[in-house]
This record gives C-alpha cells, structure tokens and sequence, in this order.
C-alpha cells in the first residue's frame, strides 16, 4: 500500500490511470498542472511521483527541480510519462532526476509494474 | 676679364691732356734750340722773330688740339663697339654655361620636383635677388595644377602652394587663359590691373604684396607641362631681355620636367594596376563575396588616404544602400544598410559615369535637392568620388569615397584607380548577390527540413495521447473482467479517443490542402449572423462557466463564402476561446459592417497572448512552443486554419491582447453586396 502522485493534464488519461489502479489498493492523487502537483506533492509526500512532460504552469522537468529543491521532496522517486520517445527528452528527463521513463502509449501491465516498483506490490 | 674704358670724356679728356703735352715739349725743344743758336740774344733780330711767330703758334695750338679731340673720338666710338661685342660674348658665354650645367643636370634620373629645383637653382644666379621664383605643372585631366618647386625671397612654406593641387579655376582669368589656352608668356607689370587678383592673393596669403608677375608656359612635344612663375613685390620688376633669356632657358627643362612627370605617371599608373590586379585576385580567388567587398573597400580607401570608402547597391539609384563600408580611424561610420543620404551615389548612377567631387559646399552640381546634398556635408564630408558599377548595362552599384573636413583635388590616376576596382566589382558585387540568393535558398531548404521533421515529432507526439487511452481502455476490456456498464463506458471513452485522433487527421490534412492551394471553395451566399447563432448553439453545451455573449449587427447582411470553411473559421475561434480561458468568464462575438467588409471579433477573458506571440499563434503549432499554454489540448493547427480560410476568401485574421485580461481574435471578409442602408 503506497501513496502515489500523478500530475496529468490530460482528462482521458486521468480516468484510465484511475480505472487501472483503482483495485491496486495505493491512494491515488491527481493534479492536473505542475504547480497544482507541486502542491499535493509537498503535502502528501508520496512515495512516487509520475509525472507528464508537457503540463500547464509549471512542465515536468521544471517540477522534478522544485523537487529536488525541496528538502522534504528531495527524496521521491518521479518517472516521467512522455510522449516523445526522442532520445535527446528522455536524456533530459534523467537530468532532471527522473527514476524512469514510462514513454506513451504505456500498456497497462506497464503502468501497473512501475507502480508496483516503487509503491508495493498491487493487491 | 679686364674692362674696356667707356667713358667719352675719358678719351676726350686723355686727347686733350696728349695734346697739351705734345705742345708743351715741342715748344720747349724750339726755344732750346732758339737759343743755342743764339737767336734770341740779339737787341734786333731773333728776338723779333720770335715775337713775329707767337701768332703762328697759337695757330698750331689750336689745330693740334682740334686734331687730338677728333682722334679722342674716335678712339671712343671704336672702344664703345668694341666693349658691346665682347660684352655680349661674354653673356653668350654665361648663358652657354648656365645650359650645359643645367642639362649636365638634368640629364640624370631625376624626379619632377627635383628637376624643378636643379632648374630655379640654376637661374637663380640671373635672376635678380628679390624676385620669388616657382615651377608648377599642369595636370590637363583634372584641370588643375601643382606646385613642384620654389625659390627666392617668398619661397617654402609661405607660399602656401608647394606640393597641394589646386584647380585651374583659382588662377586669374588672364593668366589661366594667356598660360592654358594660348600657351603664351604672361606678364603683368603691376597686379594692380589684374581685376581677379585680390581674390587669388586671397587664396595664397603669400601672394599679397605681390606687384610684379610673369608667367612663361613650358612647353614640351607642344603639349604644355607647366610654367614658370617669378613675382617681385616691385612693379615693372622684370625686363623683356632678362624674361627671353628665362622662356630660353625653360625650353631645356621643360623636355626633362616632361620625362620625370611620365615616368611618375607610368610609375603612378603601375602602382594603380598593381591595386587593381590585387584586388581582382582577391575576388577571384575568395569563396565569400562579402568578405571580398569589405577588403576591396579597405584597399581603395587606404590606398587613396581618404575618409571613407563605400560599396552601394542597388539595380535603380532609388534603391542604393550602402553594402559594405570601410572608413579611417576616428571617423564616424556613414552606416551599413544606409538608404538615401547618398547624393554622390545617386549622381553617378543618374550621369552613368564619374563624379569627382572637390568641395560640395560650392558644387553646382550638388544643388539639385533631389539628391540631398546637405547630406554629404552633414557630417563634415566635403570632397567625394564615386564611380557607377555595371554589369551588362545595368546598374549594379556604385563605388564612393567621401573626404572629411578639407577640399580635395582628384588626380586623373586616382579616378582611374577607382573606375578600374569598380570595373573589377561588377563580378564581385553580382557573386555576392547570387551567394546570398543561394543562401536564402539554403536557409529556406534547411528551415523547411527542420519544420518538417519538427512537424513529425510533434505529430506523433499528438497521436500518442489519444493513442494512451484506445490502447489501454481496450487492453483493460480485453483482459479484465468487466460489468457490462463498464464495458460500455470504456468503450465510449474510446470512441472519443479515435474521434478525437480522427479530427487531427482532418485537421492537418485540411490545412496541407488549403496551404498547397488544392483546396477549392463552394461559395454560395452565406448569412453570417445566422452561422454564428448556430456555431454558438453548438459549442454551447461544451463551454460550461463561458457565457457566450451574441453583438450581431442585424444590417450586416451577406457574404460570399463557402459555408462549412467559414463554419470551421468560427468553430475554431469559439472553441479558442473556450478553451483559453480556463477560468471561465464572458465571451462575445461581435460582428459589423466596416466598409465594404464584415468584421467578427471574438472576445475572450483568458489569459491572453504576449506580444511577440500575436503572429505566432497562427503558425503551425505554435501552441507547443509556449509554456503556459502547451496544457491545452488540441492539434495546434486551428488558427493556421482560420487565417489560411480567412485569405482564401479575400479577408484577413488577426489577435490583439493583453496578457492576464484576453484576447480578441477578428476577421474580415468581403460582402457579397454594399450594406443596406439600415446598416450605416
């Protein structure tokens, strides 16, 4: 049982991040542009973070640096979900601290063993 | 050499004075003889004879004296010629002399100022002290003449002329015409006559108290090289003799002064071919145009000492801009890109030839106020040159110097200089044209490569979010065991998924169509009030929190349009504005009749566009490259789209915003007929 933040301004895929996790039996946050994420993340302090590139008000990459900036986020793992799979984006994406790349379109078994990997095992 | 007497007095004086003598012993030889005889002892006789022949030696006195002043005369008369013959021998002799140093002189390799030197060195010795000789030459393309040499009481820096070039106009009128046009001595006994010469001795302030002038032109294979000048501060100072012997005496110089100046023209002319030849094999053998026309200025403007050096182009004189510019240390740059303030440029280009330029601010030439010229000496620049460049009778430039702060004389050899790097810069010039064509074209080809392949990593970058939820809500109906109302709902979410994936395809496919000009319009008279209300009833549902706020002007009327575009036009703008103004708020749509156009105005409360976006947003894809609105879905292609149907129909889309308060995207298009009187 982990708790996990998802920042995704996408409404489509909110609900299938949702509907996939929802017997895995973590809690579940989802904020829809980075500075909301930011947010969440500072007050729940989850265990992992996921985490879109392109997002409104603050983009992912600029969201993992406030993390790392923090001392109480410092620590949390964030994996990147991104659409580009352009090697030089997802270079970037490990500048910026990231764990993991979960390039889209991810399967579900996919989304399921990162979860797993840094949340607990799904029930 | 011993002097001959050449007084009369003095012969009549030592026939007298001979004369007398003579007399004197005769007479005492007689009366000793008289007297030996015994002749005068005696009371009568010898005594009385004497008495008897003093009449008859007065008689003698007188005759012998006659006699001796005749022969005194004479003796003058022969000893006066015959001092006059060795007198002129003697000056034959002197002038004879004179010749043989000088031309022993100037037989050597001497340049033009030496020559004239060695010249007035060597007549220094029959001139008079106080007359002020100089030697100038004449140069007859320039019309104007130079100072070689000067001698004498008023010579070196006083004179003020040495070495300068000053033009022919400066001269007297009586001299210039004497000297130039008829090749003729010019002799003015008192300047007091000459009616222009307070302003030449104005000119030269050494000249003032000048009284007494002779000019004697040089004359060399009967083309005129230059002329002797003497001047003296007394008047009548100079006398026929003395100024023959100097006509004389110059027509040995002036063959040798005709030399020294050819060779320093040839020598002039081959340092001129060398600049030209270096500078063509810089062009030719450069692989950057620019580069070449910037060293081809510095080359001339170094090479002629002048202020500064420009390279204009252009095919009309309207159109000359400075291309390339050299200019000297401390001077101000005339301005690289510089339009207009070109009146040299433009003269050239107008006569189609050279215009030399020795002081502007008195140049008849530079009044016309067409070409501006209180330009060329706004910035203190008073002489110029410049050269037209074509190619193939056609304009392609124009080459010019400007000189700051002082008169300038150009020689023929500098006018050539500059004609011959112009003729070497018509290639250069046209190269730098194509290689810039060609660059263009570079930069084109290249700017289109990266669209595109930015054009394939942001599309499949779309695909892939629509993609993210067909692959896993399906992969969840196929793998999980679901309720039937789940089954649907996932299937719903799919569907939308795919249309929403389908929309981009259109999209872009639409915008390839109408940007390629594949797509054609159905026009038909559209009623563009009506199509709005409808559009508005449609997006209505979906824009929950955005009130859409209809200002139709009810006398707009018609337009001719292809329907469903324009029906696109307003979705997409609608749908903007929906879309970029998350926090909700007021949206209207304005239309009016401006003219023989509609005008639509979309108003929205979001969050506006900066500045440098307002041309952006209607990119393609535009959407992505900003932060604040790459959250927002869609395909970036609805405002291209807008702008591309809008032109399409003879109108024009535009945005104005302020950041933090909306936007508010227009457009126009044309009315199908003038609006109705209710209307206006």
């Amino acid at each position: 049982m982990g708790k996990i933040v998802f920042c995704e301004d996408d409404p489509m895929i909110q609900k299938l991040i949702r509907t996939a996790l929802r017997s895995a039996g973590h809690q579940i946050f989802i904020a829809s542009d980075g500075a909301e994420g930011l947010q969440l993340i500072e007050r729940e302090l989850p265990d992992v973070v996921f985490s879109d590139v392109s997002m409104p008000n603050l983009d992912g990459f600029q969201l993992g640096d406030a993390l790392r900036a923090g001392p109480t986020t410092a620590h949390i793992p964030i994996v990147y979900m991104t659409a580009s799979v352009q090697r030089s984006q997802i270079e970037e994406a490990l500048q910026h601290g990231a764990v993991g790349v979960l390039p889209k379109p991810f399967t579900m078994t996919d989304l399921r063993a990162r979860v797993a990997e840094f949340a607990g095992p799904v029930k | 050499m011993r002097r001959i007497p050449r007084s009369r007095t003095f012969y009549l004086g030592a026939s007298l004075l001979y004369a007398l003598v003579v007399f004197g012993v005769i007479e005492a030889f007689y009366d000793w003889e008289f007297a030996r005889a015994g002749l005068l002892d005696g009371p009568v006789g010898p005594l009385d004879l004497a008495r008897r022949t003093v009449s008859l030696h007065l008689a003698s006195l007188g005759l012998w004296t006659a006699f001796s002043l005749a022969a005194g005369e004479v003796a003058y008369r022969f000893a006066a010629q015959l001092s006059t013959a060795l007198g002129e021998a003697e000056q034959r002799g002197t002038e004879l002399a004179l010749i043989s140093e000088l031309s022993a002189v100037l037989a050597g390799p001497l340049g033009s100022s030496e020559v004239a030197a060695a010249f007035l060195g060597g007549i220094r010795r029959i001139v008079p002290p106080t007359v002020t000789t100089a030697l100038i030459a004449y140069e007859e393309v320039a019309a104007s003449f130079r100072s070689l040499a000067n001698d004498g009481p008023r010579a070196g820096s006083q004179l003020g002329m040495t070495g300068k070039i000053h033009p022919l106009a400066v001269l007297p009128a009586q001299m210039r015409d004497r000297l130039i046009g008829e090749q003729r001595s010019f002799v003015v006994p008192d300047t007091a006559v000459v009616p222009d010469w307070p302003a030449f001795a104005a000119r030269f302030p050494a000249m003032s108290g000048v009284r007494a002038v002779a000019a004697l032109p040089l004359v060399s294979r009967s083309r005129l090289i230059g002329a002797l000048l003497l001047y003296d501060e007394t008047p009548g100072a100079f006398d026929r003799d003395q100024l023959q012997l100097l006509a004389l005496l110059g027509q040995y110089v002036s063959g040798a002064l005709h030399n020294a100046l050819s060779l320093s023209e040839a020598e002039a002319r081959a340092d001129r071919e060398s600049a030209v030849n270096r500078v063509a094999q810089r062009l030719r053998g450069s692989l950057s145009p620019d580069q070449v026309l910037a060293a081809t200025a510095e080359e001339v403007g170094r090479a002629l000492g002048v202020s500064r050096a420009l390279i204009c182009t252009g095919s009309t004189r309207e159109d000359l801009a400075v291309l390339h510019e050299w200019h000297a240390d401390g001077v101000a740059p005339h301005g690289v890109g510089t339009r207009g303030r070109l009146p040299l440029a433009v003269l050239a280009a107008r006569e189609n030839r050279t215009i030399a330029v020795r002081d502007g601010r008195d140049d008849p030439r530079l009044v016309d106020p067409t070409l501006g010229s209180r330009a060329l000496i706004e910035d203190g620049t008073i002489a110029g040159l410049a050269t037209p460049i074509g190619l193939g009778g056609q304009l392609s430039g124009v080459l010019v110097l400007h000189q700051i702060g002082a008169p300038r004389g150009w020689t023929s050899g500098e006018v050539r200089l500059v004609e011959g790097v112009a003729r070497e810069l018509r290639v250069a010039i046209e190269t730098a044209r194509l290689f810039a064509q060609q660059r263009e074209a570079v930069t084109e080809l290249e700017r289109l490569s990266q669209a595109k392949s930015d054009f394939v990593s942001i599309v499949s970058h779309e695909f892939r979010t629509p993609l993210t939820g067909i692959q896993g809500f399906s992969e969840m109906m196929r793998d999980e065991d679901l309720t039937t109302a789940e089954m649907k709902e996932y299937a719903g979410d799919i569907n939308k998924d795919a249309q929403r994936l389908n929309r981009m395809i259109n999209e872009m496919l639409n915008l390839d169509r109408l940007e390629s000009g594949r797509m054609s319009l159905a026009s038909a008279s559209v009623d563009l009030n009506a199509l709005i209300s409808e559009v508005v009833d449609g997006v209505l549902p979906g824009a929950a929190g955005h009130p859409i706020v209809l200002r139709l002007d009810p006398g707009l009327g018609s337009v001719t349009a292809d329907r469903d575009k324009l029906t696109q036009v307003v979705v997409n703008l609608l749908s903007n504005a929906v879309k970029y103004s998350p926090g909700g708020g007021e949206i209207v749509v304005t239309t009016r009749a401006e003219g023989p156009n509609a005008h639509v105005l979309v108003r929205d409360h979001g969050m506006g566009i900066p500045a440098d976006g307002l041309e952006k947003v209607f990119e393609r894809f535009a959407r992505l490259e900003s932060d604040a609105t790459r959250f927002i879905q869609g395909t970036g292609l609805g405002l291209p789209i807008v702008r591309q149907i809008v032109t399409l129909h003879g109108g024009e889309a535009w945005v104005e915003s302020t950041v933090g308060e909306g936007s508010v995207f227009q457009f126009t298009i044309p009315l199908a007929a003038p609006p109705s009187v209710a209307s206006v």
